[in-house]
């Protein structure tokens, strides 16, 4: 490969690199989650950011980040402590990665520096280097083996690009054995070595070198003759001793490509036809320099910032920041998430999100919709029903402040008119609602409730029986209560019961009382007909979100 | 004795103390609590989908009828969730055979096995109120304490099936047995407002304000629950405000102190 070439490919996907590295880190100084972060100026988020790193770097907190260096993004504690087979498949990846990193792709930078007599060929690198790509394929087969759909049976979001990083990372480990393996049979690589060593490239006056090398390095010379005369290797021998042995270990010592390199020994004469070292070499280095220029678009990015995120978690507890320094860490959690989906694994609703057919309940899915600022129904249902229980923050290996982003989505949703359903039912009065589901949706008087839904309300006898005694207004805490005209209830249990006995349950769903309902069960419990006053009232919350839901929908389209 | 300890979402994140006080109290009274990994009681979801909520609760039931254990849980209204969906369960066949389809994807399944249990009943009827005051080393003499039942252990009777939901004695039982003497207050079995902060702030905060109004003026030293919603609602409505305040304490904090147990072990 042509020095300039390869000079002129590694500085573009360098610069390349860096301008995404830029691009997607002002991206934290773009992105604004949570109606807190719109109010905090880009001066005072810099400003945050630079009081971290002083706070940081120069007082006490320091050790804190060292500690967390070593223990949370080196040694990656959190995950060992969640998932130990995850764990180990990580750490092989993660250390293959950077030990092949520094010590081959930058053997000319570092490993010379470091070990002057290094020698690609010679152990413990040529051996190392094996070892190295082996921990990586092993540890890429442990995750792609465990990527199991959990209970949840939605798959963990994925990140863009996801697939092609994986890809990308195996070809470059693919190609780079098949290089070494190909090197290994190839007689061209032979002679060349040969001439420049031994000063003779001539088969005749190698044939004792050739001989050794056929059985003991493994070269396919396809003109050798067999069996080779022991007296033959005794002399090969001597001339490797002399020749060749300081810069060669025995080629078993590449424990991946020596076998491979013995499928490839009937077809070495054609891989020289090809060039196939030629285009192999170019694969592997290009390949890598791709890996290189696209880093930042790649889930190769989590390397960057996960790491940048744990740093910060380690510096300054979750609570000690100011809403311009987590508007900061939100924007940066849509990146530093890895979509490892342990989030999903352990999440307190997902047994709810696969029954209501709802991937927005799952924090991973979640995340993906709060970072791409998707408002939508769905969405807000699955954001409401979190119960911010934090099992997601506590299993999450990369320490994201999950339930600060939860209360900043739902800020969010809120904003775009888009809350709980107690809160959207209150921008009409239940007279309001009732006469919108006439005329917009359901022009019907009367709808039957699914009895497998709302059994109640399906069921007359459920409410007919109500004798108007009063009995369930007068325990009403809720009622009682109403003595102020800022959250007055509009209607009283009793005359809830009495709508349904009208068969006017429409003008009942968008009433206060119904969601201002406390669900102490009193009425109830007192009701001297036994009737199940709170349970509809419940029931009857259900039915508005659908059908009051129905109404928001029309508006949505029209 | 050995159940699995349903500790539900609020307590781990919230009130720590009181998964503490819980596990230290039940331990030193030769409890085995078990931990499995439940999801969420279904409460959120009660007033969106009948189905998703009794399916949430059926799911947690199935896992510690799996490990052939009952539940218990120190939380009022998941006791409340989980009752209505066994009640739900057992009226309701194709209610059943929906919710155990469901189940099946995971291999579980609900048969009724499991029973779920609230920690004051628990320690009122199964370990008993003689054994515990035999127990009790350091009593808490002279303090008066108001009982907050929560609403969920105690209503509507016939799901709950604690103590008589008019006039309920289990749990002043369980105050005077650590020393301690229960008052009388008049809003004793009223709501504390939680369930409606998120709907109707203002109403939530005169209900919760109203209770302590009330312990206070008829004498109690300090609230005694056993809910973490009441528990933090009764909190959190004194955190910024100017008036009169009073104490709280978890039963099971109230109960170790009586017990001896080091306050540390307790979450105080």
């Amino acid at each position: 490969m042509s020095r300039a070439l390869f000079h002129a490919a590694l500085y573009a996907s360098l610069l390349l690199c860096a301008l995404g590295l830029l691009w997607r880190m002002a991206g934290w100084y773009r992105l604004r989650i949570g109606p807190d972060a719109q109010a905090v100026t880009l001066a005072q988020r810099w400003h945050a950011l630079l009081r971290g790193l002083a706070s940081a770097l120069f007082t006490r907190r320091l050790v804190q980040v060292l500690a967390a260096l070593l223990f949370d993004v080196l040694l990656q504690r959190r995950l060992y402590r969640i998932e130990k087979s995850r764990w180990l498949a990580h750490w092989l990846m993660a250390a293959g990665f950077m030990l092949l990193l520094l010590m081959h792709a930058l053997a000319a930078v570092v490993t010379v520096k470091l070990f002057p007599g290094y020698e690609s060929t010679r152990n413990p690198y040529l051996f190392l280097r094996n070892l190295f790509g082996a921990m990586v394929l092993l540890g890429m087969a442990m995750f792609l083996f465990g990527l199991r759909r959990r209970r949840t049976r939605f798959a963990p979001a994925r990140p863009p690009m996801a697939a092609a990083f994986v890809a990308l990372l195996g070809f470059v480990l693919l190609t780079g054995f098949l290089l070494e393996a190909n090197k290994i049979v190839s007689p061209q690589a032979f002679y060349r070595m040969a001439k420049e060593f031994n000063g003779s490239a001539d088969p005749a006056a190698l044939k004792p070198l050739r001989a050794l090398w056929a059985s003991e390095f493994g070269v396919a010379f396809d003109d050798l003759k067999e069996p080779i005369a022991p007296e033959l290797l005794r002399q090969g021998r001597a001339m490797h001793e002399a020749d060749c042995e300081t810069c060669h270990a025995r080629a078993a010592s590449a424990f991946v490509s020596y076998p491979v390199s013995r499928l490839l020994a009937p077809l070495a004469r054609a891989l020289e036809d090809v060039k196939a070292h030629t285009w192999l070499l170019y694969l592997h280095v290009f390949a890598c320099f791709l890996g290189l220029a696209t880093l930042a678009f790649t889930r190769f990015f989590h390397a960057v910032a996960a790491p940048i995120s744990l740093l910060a978690s380690g510096a300054t507890p979750h609570e000690a920041y100011s809403s311009a320094g987590r508007a900061t860490q939100r924007a940066l959690a849509m990146h530093a998430c890895v979509a490892c989906g342990i989030c999903d694994a352990h999440c307190a609703v997902a047994p709810l999100a696969r029954y209501l057919d709802n991937r927005y309940l799952l924090p991973s899915h979640k995340l993906v919709a709060t970072g791409a600022r998707e408002m939508s129904l769905r969405v807000a249902e699955g954001a409401f029903l979190c119960t911010d229980c934090g099992r997601c923050s506590n299993a999450c290996p990369v320490g994201l402040d999950l339930q600060d982003l939860w209360q900043a989505t739902r800020g969010d949703l809120a904003g775009a008119g888009l809350p709980a359903p107690a809160q959207w039912v209150k921008t009409r009065s239940a007279l309001g609602w009732a006469e919108a589901l006439q005329s917009d949706v359901a022009p019907q008087r009367m709808f039957d409730p699914d009895a497998r839904e709302a059994p109640l309300s399906a069921d007359r006898s459920s409410f007919s029986r109500c004798v108007q005694c009063q009995t369930c207004s007068n325990v009403c805490p809720v009622v009682a209560h109403s003595t102020d005209p800022a959250f007055a209830v509009d209607l009283t249990p009793q005359k809830v019961m009495n709508l349904l006995r009208l068969g006017m349950r429409d003008l009942t769903l968008g009433s206060s009382m119904v969601w201002s309902c406390a669900s102490c069960y009193q009425c109830q419990e007192h009701c001297p007909e036994g009737l199940r006053v709170a349970d509809i009232m419940l029931e009857l919350r259900a039915l508005a979100v659908q059908r009051l839901g129905a109404v928001r929908r029309h508006k949505e389209l029209s | 004795m050995n159940y699995a300890l349903f500790l539900g979402c609020k307590i781990p994140s919230r009130l720590p103390a009181y998964a503490a006080s819980t596990r230290a109290v039940l331990q030193h009274l030769g409890v085995t609590l078990l931990d499995l990994e439940f999801n969420c009681c279904g409460y959120p979801a009660r007033d969106l989908s009948r189905d998703a909520f009794v399916l949430a609760a059926a799911r947690n039931l199935a896992l510690a009828e799996r490990a052939g254990l009952n539940l218990l849980t120190p939380c009022a209204c998941c006791f409340g969730t989980l009752r209505h969906a066994i009640t739900f369960l057992n009226e309701d066949a194709a209610l059943r055979s929906r919710i155990n389809e469901a189940l099946a994807a995971e291999g579980l399944a609900w048969s009724g096995a499991a029973e779920v249990e609230h920690v004051l009943a628990l320690l009122a009827r199964v370990i008993g109120v003689d054994a515990l005051s035999s127990a009790v080393r350091e009593p808490r003499t002279g303090l008066r304490v108001a009982a907050q039942y929560g609403c969920h252990t105690l209503r509507p009777s016939k799901v709950a099936r604690f103590d008589n939901a008019l006039a309920p004695t289990i749990f002043e039982d369980l105050i005077r047995l650590t020393g301690a003497t229960p008052v009388d207050w008049p809003r004793k079995l009223d709501c504390c407002g939680d369930p409606l902060h998120e709907a109707n702030a203002a109403l939530s905060e005169h209900m919760t304000r109203a209770k302590i109004a009330d312990a206070l003026s008829s004498g109690a030293e300090v609230m005694c629950t056993a809910c973490p919603h009441c528990h933090l609602r009764l909190d959190g409505a004194q955190a910024d405000t100017a008036d009169p305040s009073i104490g709280t304490l978890l039963y099971t904090q109230l109960l170790g102190l009586a017990l001896g147990l080091p306050a540390k072990s307790l979450g105080l």
